[in-house]
Parts: C-alpha cells; sequence; structure tokens
C-alpha cells in the first residue's frame, strides 16, 4: 500500500483540495481493483518492481492457503519457463553472429545492420536447400550403390580420353585453371552429368523423382519464406492510405535507435533525421505546388518523365544485348583457348554493365529536377530490373547454344558451335557456366574489397590535396550490395538443377562475405548520410529476392517440362523431359485407384472449384475491410464528437463552480482556451509520473467563453 | 559466472525473472554492471539490493557506454528512477530499465514507456512543446541539422493532423501507441542491451 498511495500524497500535497483527494483516491481504488482481479502477467504492467510486488501479494495475499494443485501448477510453470529459456539459447539459428550484429547496430545503426541480417538469412536458406538436397538426393544414391560417377560407358564414337588423365604434376597451372572453370569436378555429384541410376522399376526409392523434385520444393519454401518475411514490413508501405499510415508521426517516435553506443554514430544519425524531416517537408510543399499547376506544366512534366524512364530502358536493352552476344561468342570458341578472357568473358560483361549502369543511370535522374525520393526509387528500380534481367539473358543465351544440339543423330549442324559428341552433356555446360560466375562475382567482391576500397582509404587517410578531400573514403550503399548478394543467390537458385551442390558453395562464399564486409564497413568506410530504414529496407530485401526467385524458376519449369535431356549423361537420359519421371512414378508405384484420384488432382478440372473458392475469399476480404474503413471513419467522427462534449461538460462545470463560489475558484480548462495546458490522465494512473491537477486562477475572459460553449452542438459540430 | 551466481540468492533471482522480462544471464550481469557503479563502501551484494542505502545517482549511470550518446539518457533515468528527487536509481529501479528495453518485452510496455520518455513536461500528453523539444534532441544542436522555426511549425502541424485523432491539440497515451503500431521497426530500435 504505501509506495503507491505515498507518492500519490507527496505529489499533490501542494495542490491539495478536498475535491481533487476525493477524485484521486476514488480512480486509484478502481485501478487497483482492477488490476489486483485481472490475470494479466505481472512483467507486462508499466510499473516499478516494488509495485509490482505489491500487486502480487495483492493477488494472492495467503501463500500458505493456497491448495496444493495451485502450488504444483505454479511450480510447473516456473520449470516450464527454464526450459523455455534453455530451448531459446540453444536455437542456434538466433545464435549465430548475435555479437556482431550487435556491435554493427550500436556503431551504424539498424539500416546497415538489416543488410547482415539479410546474409545471415540467405545463408540459411542456402544451407537448409543444402541439407534437403543432400537427404533426399544425394545419400539414397550412394546408398544404393548406384555405379560410381564417371564418364558415359557406352561411347561408340571415337573419343579422345579425357583431359584429367593428362595431367600431371608439371602441369599445376592447368590444374588450378581446371578448379576454376569447374572441368576439374565435372565427373563429380557437383554436376548433373555425373548422376546416375538404374531403371524405375528396380529401385524402391526413385532417386530421379527426388532429383526433380527437390530443387522444387526448395525454390517453393523459400517463397514461403521470404512472403512471410515481407509481410511483415507491409504496413510501412505506400500501399496504405494516410489514415492508416502516419508517416512523419512513425519517423519521429520511432526513428531513433536505442541501441546506438558511439558519438559519432549517433551524430551521423542525427544529421540523418535531420534530412529527412527536412526533405519531407520539402515533398509536401512540392505537392502543394504541384497541384496548383497547370495542365500544360503537369503533361510537360509526364512527357520528360516517360521519356527519361524509355531511354534508360533503351540503355537497358542495349546493356543486355552486349551480354548475349558475348556469352555467344564464348561460347563458339569455347574450347579454342584456354584464355582467361574467353573463359570468364560473360560473367566479366555482365559485371561491367552492372557496374556502370547504376552510375549512367544516377546521372542521368539527377539531370531533371526530381524529388530526392523519387530520384532514389527510380534509380534502385532501373538497377534492379538491369542485374536480373541481365541474369535472365545470361541464361537465356546459354540454352540458345546448349540446346541447339540436342537430341540430334547428324552431328554436322553442331559442327559450327564446336559441339562435339563427347561433350553433349549440355545440363553439365549450363552448370559449369553458373558455377564459373558464382565464382567470379565472389572473387570480384573480394577484389573490390581489397584492391579499390583499401587503397582509397589509405590514399584519403595519408595525403591531404583537395582531391583526395572530395574522393573521401568510400559509402557503404546498402542497396547496392543488397543487390550484389541477391544476384548470387539468383545464380545459385538457377543451378539448382544443374549443378546441385552449388548451395554448398554458396553458403560459404555468403560465410566469407559477411566477414569481409564487415571488415569494410568497420575500417575503409562512411556510412552514407541517407538513412535506410529497417523496416522498409526488409520490405525492399524480400521483394528484389522473390523477383530474382521468379528470374530463377521460370526457366527452371521451362527446362523440365518441355526440353528433352541430354542423350547419354544424367538421370533423365531417356525421357522426352524430365517431367515425365513423375507419371512413370505414379504409374508403376501407386495402386489403380490412388493413380486414379492422382490423374484427376493433376487434371484442369481441379482448378474450377479451387479458383471458384478463392473469388469467394477475395470477395468476402474486400467487403470486410471497406466495411472496417466505414466503421473506422464514423468511430473517429464519435470519438471527436466525444471530446469535445467531454470539454464542453467541464467547462459548464467549472462555470457553475465558479458561480456559486465566487472569485477564487479553481477548475480546469479546455484546450481550446487561452490560458491553459490540457490535461489528462495517463490510463495507466496511478502510476509513478501521473499528472498533477492544476490550480487555474479565474480570468475575467472566462465568462466570456462559457457563453460561447452554451451555444448549441449544431454550430460546434464539424 | 560461478562467483556471482552465489551473490544472488536463488529465490530472488526467479522473483526477479518473474517480475521483469530478463533472462537469469541477463540479471546477473546487471548486478555486476550496477555493482561497479556504487562506491566502493557499499560494493556488496546485501547493500546494492537494498534500495534506501544505495542508489546510484545519475550522473554515474549516465557514464554507461549504452547511455552515453543517447540524447534521451537524461529522461530515461528520470523515468525509471523511483527516488522522490528523481535523481539516482536503485538496482531494482536498473533492472526495471533494461527490461523494458530487452529483447522480450512486449511491443505496449516498450510504447508506454517510450511515451513517458518523449513526455518531457510530465503532465500525460505529449503537446506541442513536448514534440518540439523532442525534434530538437532528434536533430541535434548543431547549427545546419536544427530546423528552422517555421519548418518546425510546419512539421508539428503536420504531425499533430496525422496523429492526433480527437483534435485537442495534444497527443495521449492511446494516440501514440496507434502510432506505434504502425511502425514494425519500434520494437527492433527501442533496445539497449548490455
Amino acid at each position: 500500500m504505501a509506495s503507491f498511495y505515498l507518492r500519490q500524497r507527496s505529489a499533490q500535497s501542494d495542490l491539495e483540495t478536498p475535491e481533487s483527494v476525493s477524485l484521486s483516491e476514488v480512480f486509484w481504488e478502481e485501478e487497483m481493483e482492477s488490476l489486483c482481479s485481472s490475470k494479466v502477467a505481472l512483467r507486462t504492467l508499466p510499473y516499478a518492481i516494488m509495485d509490482k510486488r505489491l500487486i502480487r501479494d495483492l493477488r494472492e495475499p495467503d501463500m500458505v492457503k493456497a491448495s496444493f494443485w495451485e502450488r504444483w501448477k505454479k511450480k510447473w510453470r516456473q520449470v516450464y519457463q527454464q526450459l523455455l529459456d534453455v530451448g531459446l539459447r540453444l536455437t542456434g539459428t538466433f545464435g549465430l553472429w548475435k555479437p556482431d550484429l550487435y556491435e554493427i547496430g550500436g556503431l551504424f545503426g539498424t539500416g546497415i545492420q538489416s543488410y547482415f541480417t539479410f546474409l545471415r538469412f540467405l545463408l540459411f536458406l542456402n544451407l537448409l536447400t543444402m541439407l534437403l538436397t543432400t537427404s533426399l538426393v544425394l545419400l539414397p544414391l550412394v546408398w544404393l550403390h548406384s555405379p560410381s560417377p564417371g564418364p558415359a560407358p557406352n561411347i561408340s564414337y571415337h573419343c579422345p580420353t579425357s583431359r584429367e588423365s593428362q595431367l600431371s604434376m608439371n602441369q599445376i597451372h592447368l590444374h588450378l585453371w581446371d578448379v576454376f572453370t569447374g572441368r576439374a569436378f565435372i565427373n563429380t555429384y557437383l554436376f548433373y552429368g555425373a548422376y546416375r541410376m538404374g531403371p524405375e522399376n528396380d529401385s524402391q526409392y526413385s532417386v530421379r523423382l527426388a532429383y526433380l523434385l527437390s530443387p522444387l520444393t526448395c525454390l517453393f519454401l523459400c517463397f514461403c519464406g521470404t512472403v512471410r518475411r515481407m509481410v511483415k514490413g507491409l504496413l510501412h508501405k505506400q500501399l496504405l492510405s494516410k489514415d492508416y499510415r502516419p508517416r512523419l508521426s512513425g519517423k519521429l517516435f520511432a526513428s531513433w535507435d536505442f541501441c546506438i553506443r558511439s558519438r559519432e554514430a549517433a551524430t551521423i544519425k542525427q544529421h540523418s533525421i535531420s534530412n529527412e524531416f527536412k526533405i519531407e517537408l520539402q515533398e509536401e510543399q512540392r505537392s502543394h505546388q504541384m497541384q496548383q499547376q497547370s495542365r500544360k506544366q503537369r503533361a510537360q512534366l509526364l512527357l520528360s518523365y516517360v521519356g527519361l524512364n524509355m531511354f534508360i530502358g533503351l540503355l537497358v536493352v542495349g546493356g543486355i544485348s552486349a551480354i548475349y552476344w558475348a556469352t555467344k561468342f564464348s561460347q563458339n570458341h569455347k574450347d579454342e583457348s584456354l584464355s582467361l578472357l574467353l573463359q570468364y568473358l560473360s560473367p566479366g560483361v555482365i559485371a561491367l554493365v552492372n557496374s556502370l549502369g547504376p552510375l549512367v543511370f544516377g546521372f542521368l535522374v539527377q539531370l531533371e529536377n526530381y524529388p530526392p525520393n523519387t530520384e532514389i526509387n527510380l534509380t534502385l528500380f532501373w538497377c534492379v530490373v538491369l542485374k536480373l534481367s541481365s541474369l535472365g539473358m545470361f541464361l537465356f543465351s546459354l540454352r540458345q547454344q546448349a540446346v541447339l544440339c540436342i537430341g540430334r543423330s547428324d552431328l554436322s549442324s553442331c559442327e559450327p558451335h564446336n559441339y562435339n559428341q563427347c561433350d553433349q552433356c549440355w545440363e553439365t555446360s549450363v552448370g559449369q557456366e553458373l558455377y564459373k560466375l558464382s565464382i567470379f562475382d565472389f572473387f570480384l567482391m573480394l577484389a573490390f574489397a581489397f584492391l579499390v576500397t583499401l587503397p582509397r582509404r589509405l590514399l584519403v587517410d595519408h595525403f591531404s590535396g583537395q582531391f583526395w578531400v572530395w574522393l573521401g573514403r568510400e559509402e557503404f550503399l546498402v542497396p547496392k550490395n543488397v543487390l550484389d548478394i541477391v544476384a548470387g543467390q539468383t545464380v545459385t537458385w538457377m543451378g539448382l538443377f544443374y549443378c546441385p551442390l552449388l548451395p554448398l558453395l554458396s553458403s560459404i562464399f555468403i560465410f566469407f562475405t559477411f566477414y569481409v564486409k564487415k571488415y569494410t564497413l568497420f575500417r575503409n568506410c562512411r556510412p552514407s548520410p541517407y538513412l535506410f530504414q529497417a523496416s522498409s529496407a526488409t520490405f525492399f530485401f524480400q521483394l528484389v529476392l522473390l523477383l530474382g526467385l521468379l528470374v530463377a524458376s521460370v526457366p527452371l519449369i521451362y527446362v523440365i517440362s518441355s526440353i528433352p535431356a541430354s542423350g547419354n549423361c544424367g538421370l533423365f537420359s531417356n525421357y522426352s523431359a524430365p517431367w515425365q519421371v513423375v507419371p512413370e512414378a505414379v504409374a508403376i508405384r501407386l495402386s489403380p485407384a490412388a493413380q486414379k484420384v492422382f490423374y484427376y488432382l493433376s487434371s484442369n478440372v481441379i482448378w474450377y472449384p479451387i479458383l471458384i473458392l478463392l473469388s469467394l475469399t477475395l470477395t468476402v476480404c474486400i467487403s470486410q475491410s471497406s466495411a472496417n474503413k466505414k466503421a473506422i471513419k464514423g468511430l473517429r467522427r464519435q470519438l471527436l464528437w466525444q471530446v469535445r462534449e467531454k470539454w464542453h461538460l467541464v467547462e459548464d462545470l467549472s462555470q457553475l463552480l465558479q458561480d456559486s463560489r465566487g472569485p477564487d475558484s479553481w477548475g480546469p480548462r479546455s484546450p481550446n482556451s487561452q490560458s491553459s495546458h490540457p490535461r489528462s490522465f495517463c490510463p495507466g494512473f496511478p502510476c509513478p509520473g501521473s499528472p498533477k491537477p492544476r490550480l487555474f486562477t479565474a480570468e475575467s475572459t472566462h465568462s466570456q467563453e462559457s457563453q460561447a460553449v452554451l451555444t448549441p452542438y449544431g454550430e460546434e459540430a464539424t | 559466472m560461478g562467483s556471482s551466481t552465489s551473490q544472488l540468492s536463488k529465490e530472488l533471482l526467479s522473483e526477479y525473472q518473474e517480475l521483469t522480462f530478463l533472462t537469469k544471464q541477463e540479471i546477473l550481469l546487471a548486478h555486476k554492471t550496477f555493482i561497479e557503479l556504487l562506491p566502493p563502501e557499499s560494493q556488496n551484494v546485501v547493500d546494492s539490493l537494498t534500495a534506501q542505502v544505495s542508489r546510484v545517482p545519475t550522473e554515474k549511470v549516465l557514464t554507461l557506454p549504452e547511455l552515453k550518446a543517447n540524447p534521451f539518457k537524461d529522461r530515461i533515468c528520470r523515468v525509471f528512477s523511483t527516488a522522490p528527487e528523481k535523481d539516482s536509481l536503485s538496482f531494482e529501479d536498473f533492472l526495471d530499465l533494461l527490461s523494458v528495453f530487452s529483447d522480450a518485452a512486449t511491443p505496449d510496455i516498450k510504447s508506454h514507456y517510450a511515451f513517458r520518455i518523449f513526455d518531457f513536461d510530465d503532465d500525460g500528453t505529449l503537446n506541442k512543446e513536448d514534440l518540439k523539444q523532442l525534434v530538437n534532441r532528434l536533430t541535434g544542436t548543431e547549427e545546419d541539422t536544427q530546423l528552422s522555426p517555421s519548418e518546425m511549425n510546419q512539421l508539428i502541424q503536420n504531425i499533430l493532423e496525422e496523429s492526433d485523432i480527437d483534435r485537442d491539440g495534444t497527443i495521449n497515451l492511446s494516440e501514440f501507441q496507434h502510432v506505434i503500431s504502425r511502425s514494425p521497426d519500434f520494437t527492433s530500435s527501442f533496445k539497449i542491451v548490455l
């Protein structure tokens, strides 16, 4: 009892009048009663520890009299809580790199921290994919003692023996070179071509089915995980109207990172918050101005916007066709020489296009005078488009080269493409290209970190000329880094079918990328002045990841369902398309009744009821949401009315009290009167910071105002 | 951690676990940190837990690295202090502070305390003066980051228009919590971990 009551007393001692004490006592008693009777967990109450102890004692006054059952339940709850604590600590997923992430958040804020959290998320995606593939495909394959991986046994053509047998210890360059081009691993489980299996009827477990379904399952699971994470950040986005998204207030109340520990980071954060506010205010003024523009000006603006976008689109198309030609050229001359340029020509061109593109886009967009938010969004959009379409085009051009030769008996038409019969495993060559791209991306990232950023920092620190001051250290641009990592993940997903162990490689690369990026951030970079808020960042990352997933899955589904596999390597050599394994497996393994069910489910007829159900659900959701909107509008109006009514009544009351007592009365005043502060009780009343009632002296204007108050409501309503 | 486990009794630890959102490790670490802030003569377990004897004055708490760079550090100490003059923290106040700022705390309790921290004049609502001071703390004290008076007025006007639902010129706790519920970042940025 003591702490609450004493505090209230001391707070009010200087301003007491009899009415105020009894009023506050009444409130206090009511509050205490409701707290004691509710079953809310103590730790969620917003009071100090000694008050919570008090409430706990009031709730269960006599521990002795508690029944055996109650005590046992309490003990059991404690044990359960302890188990939960231990379990949470042991879940490794949230434990990896946790101290590093805290450190980064403390020094640089949660925006940059979200990039590193995203890296961790991708690492786990890749490890899970790897786990799935290994357990479904590799282990059964090895366990079932299938023929060991090796070149195809029944080559009837004259082929030179494989080059690996000619290597000797002297040719160490060739050895290392083979690792980088993937040739050293051609006959291992890394690539598609090495998987072999007897006919379907022979074994219980269909490795073919597993091999086919595991990339599809992985992609589907990644899709679900990404969408789930994306929805969490959806509230922040412009999809919702102004009523639902208090943008400025959210920025004001929620933008400070309380985990920042260093003075410099705090200063930088303050700068960026200030910039944001100024930009928002400018944008608002700008939109006011724009609304007052004439139609002609608006048309001009729209035209210039469309023109700019078309021009950038043309540039993107130009970049992509460069990639196409480069890939075609390098594929045509693939085996002629081992020169560095040819082997890595396509990854090189992709990297070049993707680094020049953003610079050009940024420059062009800045020529027009757009508000900063639009500039950033536009540049980002085109960068994403460029990156993903370059990967898509790369895959497409690979397929053009590789697929043209499959399944043909006369090989003369393949000669121009230098596609001799011993190399007829086009899936392996596609896998090789993707493997090379993956390795190239990783080494490019390392090269940039150690050969560009580090020297730049050293030079800027040691020299003090005008140029060096202008150059400065490199900025850590979160969007650019995210795009790079998403591109790498897209390549991994593209290669799931051709190169099943690629996720393992990818996980190793991501693991090292984390540490390299952390080193770069801490030592060689300065944070960018543009704040990248964590929630919008999460949404953006997941969206780009989804787009990458789409770019990866569409070709995969096309290849699986329509393109015949190569004739003498891999698991699907005798099928017209890899997907044909599924009907065959169904025919072999399921009973006739189950087969019938399966055919029914996979036919087109099943989609009609599903479609009807979906449209019904959608209609219900939409009508519910519009009904909710109307209800919210009505409730807001009601709230406004009731608050005004409350203050009118309060003024009436104070007027009456004043009339009955004379000039030295007190009373609360409405917020619209000139000289008072509005007051309210905080809903957690009584609480240690609860408001004190204030004494107001009556003023001469008060009588005039009260006249105004007594007018009927009709004139006051909005 | 072996020696410090014997310092706080098991019942006390489980009581604190019941009353706050902290785990056992966090409570022990908090105790260790708190003891280092006390003057040398009261650096033992019994005294550190008795609120009457040992309270750490706010100035010393503000030297902690987690709070040093925070523009709201004085408000944080003031809100969590249960001393009559609100100028010192006992161990239990310190635990309360860490509990509200921990990972496991509910968004409700975080928003409640955030409201109290931003309420500079302690009157239970955020009026224009509170908001102005909040903006100034957020943007810093340098010349080029401060907003001009006209910008400030425009900003406050916009904010009140967005979030003051009952149009009384101030933002009360429910309106504040309504705004916070629309900002998904809040829970992850309103965190202090030792």
